[in-house]
């Protein structure tokens, strides 16, 4: 499985798994989320769990079981931490840790680590046998509701460490907390490289003309993406350059805000024939990685983000990203470097016309952004940083490791 | 000139960092935050800067912070000029760190604070070494090697080893003088002002210094050929 990574991910990263796999062989290393498939944490084990295995460490995932009212009440809580104002009563509470109790009798919870996903399984520290045990928080916890927070933390404090992806999203615990970023798997479908004939197979399908420049954000349609700043930005662009602007997103019928701004979006690009609005079933990894890699300037227009993965996801395809300067895509973005970064839609149209004007520039700056994907957001690297992690806890105290 | 000449083992850091929970909003909390965080935290904001690999306008992410969240210039311009490599410690270093920003406050009391969620996140971290299974045993294994390494081995030989030596050497030139008493190309990779370049840079400065020692090499022995 690793050898699947030679070439690909920075031989000093697979050099350190290698030395972790030889220190750390069958030694046991639990996982456990609340869902199988969907989702960037479910997306990211796939993946994962057959590396760490690859190494000899003995990696199981288990998946808590829930009913309707408990992913009710964790989705309640999912929004209060992320500042929503919603009530938590005290029967929600005990339902959360009811629900963890019955988990905790079924999975076995032994292992010499163990990586706890996210606020639904948090209660199960309650229960630990051995190991060291992780809380790792892929959500933005910096501006949550206090009380919510308050009744959260009673149990993420006793965890060992814990792990946030970025450094404004963690709150001080008075435990370790680490700041380990996401990443992406470069070999699964929506990254892997594509032939000519499939990129041309599935812009065929979707009705995409390849004839002219296609700009492109893929995204929700969420007012914090701005689609409508997008085509703001493609209208200016198109007085000086003949292009098309693809919009490619997940239809979100499970949210009306998001059917609304759908309805706003495709309103506002009524009537322009070069403006695709693409509504993708979940799961159109290999349209997505067309898409990209068909695409001559990709924008990320955001006006509020977390991570923004999708930005490492293009920039692997080395292609530079026109980002809004929020959140986690200031990380990924060096301005000027490997893409640039916007505060205005007429900075992301000014931007979008130097790069469709320039293409050596664009290319240099595609391949500057593909290395630096390549050395900082590829999923080798985020086992490393788990391990490490591991191991730093293993070694608590010390600044300095050797291995 | 030792008889047997140590190999040169090729080594590699990463660091993992850690949140220390503090953040300033304001100039006034920068420096006041400057002053408290641990040597850690200031050696992770100045010299782990040149890990990145990419020096531009700024040389430390206070000065980063400085120019691009606050908008402040000519703070940045000045933060960006302390060279963490002039200082013998990180006391001194963070003394020069506050003295800057204080003689900019007293010059510009009003700076604006830091726009929500914009604010300076203090980061320590873990460091964690470990052998990249390279060896060079001379010059030119040693040339090939430089060539072939990832930068990150470059931060930890050329970068890191002036702290952890702590003096004005790196690992590289310590090798090439102590093992082969080269002299000339010593001072050569010691004049490379690790300040002024990125780690691409210091590689392609590496690689150029070394390539012209062993081309001699071989060209003295073309000479004596030619003289029999």
């Amino acid at each position: 499985m690793l050898d699947r990574y030679l070439g690909i991910s920075p031989k000093s990263d697979l050099t350190m798994l290698q030395m972790f796999g030889a220190k750390m062989n069958k030694m046991s290393f639990l996982h456990i989320n609340s869902t199988r498939a969907g989702g960037g944490v479910a997306e990211i084990l796939q993946s994962m769990i057959p590396i760490f295995e690859d190494l000899g460490i003995q990696a199981r995932w288990e998946v808590m079981e829930g009913d309707e009212k408990f992913f009710g009440i964790t989705k309640k809580i999912h929004n209060a931490i992320q500042g929503r104002n919603e009530e938590i009563t005290e029967e929600m509470w005990q339902h959360h840790h009811e629900i963890n109790r019955r988990n905790a009798e079924k999975i076995n919870l032994e292992a010499d680590a163990v990586l706890i996903h996210d606020p639904q399984p948090s209660p199960l520290i309650e229960f630990r046998k051995t190991g060291r045990w992780i809380w790792r928080c892929h959500i933005d916890v910096s501006n949550p509701r206090e009380d919510v927070w308050e009744h959260l933390a009673g149990y993420c404090k006793k965890y060992d460490g814990a792990i946030f992806s970025v450094a404004k999203f963690a709150r001080p615990m008075g435990i370790d907390e680490f700041i380990i970023p996401p990443s992406i798997d470069p070999l699964c479908e929506k990254n892997r490289e594509l032939s000519g004939e499939e990129i041309k197979d599935v812009l065929e399908k979707l009705r995409i003309p390849s004839d002219r420049p296609i700009i492109l954000q893929v995204s929700r349609f969420d007012v914090f993406k701005d689609p409508i700043g997008v085509i703001e930005a493609f209208k200016i662009v198109k007085r000086y350059n003949d292009c098309i602007l693809v919009l490619a997103g997940s239809p979100a019928t499970d949210d009306p805000e998001g059917v609304m701004v759908l309805n706003e979006v495709t309103e506002y690009a009524a009537g322009d024939p070069d403006i695709h609005i693409l509504l993708l079933p979940p799961f159109s990894d290999r349209e997505i990685n067309a898409l990209q890699r068909s695409a001559s300037v990709i924008l990320q227009k955001s006006l509020k983000e977390g991570f923004g993965l999708t930005v490492s996801e293009s920039m692997w395809k080395g292609k530079p990203v026109i980002g809004g300067a929020v959140g986690g895509i200031s990380l990924q973005i060096i301005h000027g470097v490997n893409g640039f970064l916007v505060h205005s839609v007429e900075g992301a149209a000014f931007r979008t016309r130097q790069l469709l004007n320039n293409p050596e520039m664009a290319k240099a700056m595609g391949e500057r952004a593909k290395e630096h994907a390549r050395t900082n957001f590829l999923i080798t690297r985020q086992v490393r940083d788990y391990l490490s992690v591991w191991h730093s806890l293993e070694n608590r105290g010390k600044k300095v490791l050797k291995l | 000139m030792p008889e047997i000449i140590e190999p040169f083992e090729f080594k590699q850091c990463i660091n993992i960092s850690k949140s220390t929970g503090e953040k300033a909003k304001s100039l006034p909390e920068l420096k006041n935050l400057i002053s408290a965080v641990s040597d850690e935290s200031i050696f992770h904001h100045t010299y782990q800067y040149f890990l990145k690999g990419h020096i531009l306008e700024y040389t430390n992410d206070f000065a980063h912070w400085a120019g691009e969240s606050l908008e402040e210039r000519a703070l940045a311009e000045r933060l960006s000029n302390i060279d963490p490599y002039d200082f013998k410690n990180i006391t001194d270093l963070r003394k020069e760190l506050i003295r800057v920003i204080r003689v900019y406050l007293e010059n510009f009391p009003e700076p604006r604070e830091a726009l929500p969620g914009d604010a300076f996140y203090f980061i320590e971290t873990v460091t964690i070494i470990f052998p990249v299974g390279i060896r060079a045993k001379n010059l030119a294994e040693f040339l090939t090697a430089v060539k072939y390494i990832d930068i990150g081995s470059i931060y930890y030989h050329f970068f890191e080893a002036r702290t952890r030596l702590g003096g004005e050497t790196d690992d590289f030139s310590k090798w090439i003088l102590e093992g082969f008493g080269k002299k000339g190309l010593a001072e050569k990779i010691r004049a490379i002002d690790p300040f002024m370049h990125d780690l691409v840079g210091i590689k392609a400065h590496l690689v150029e210094a070394i390539e012209e020692e062993v081309k001699k090499d071989m060209e003295v022995i073309d000479i004596c050929s030619t003289g029999i």
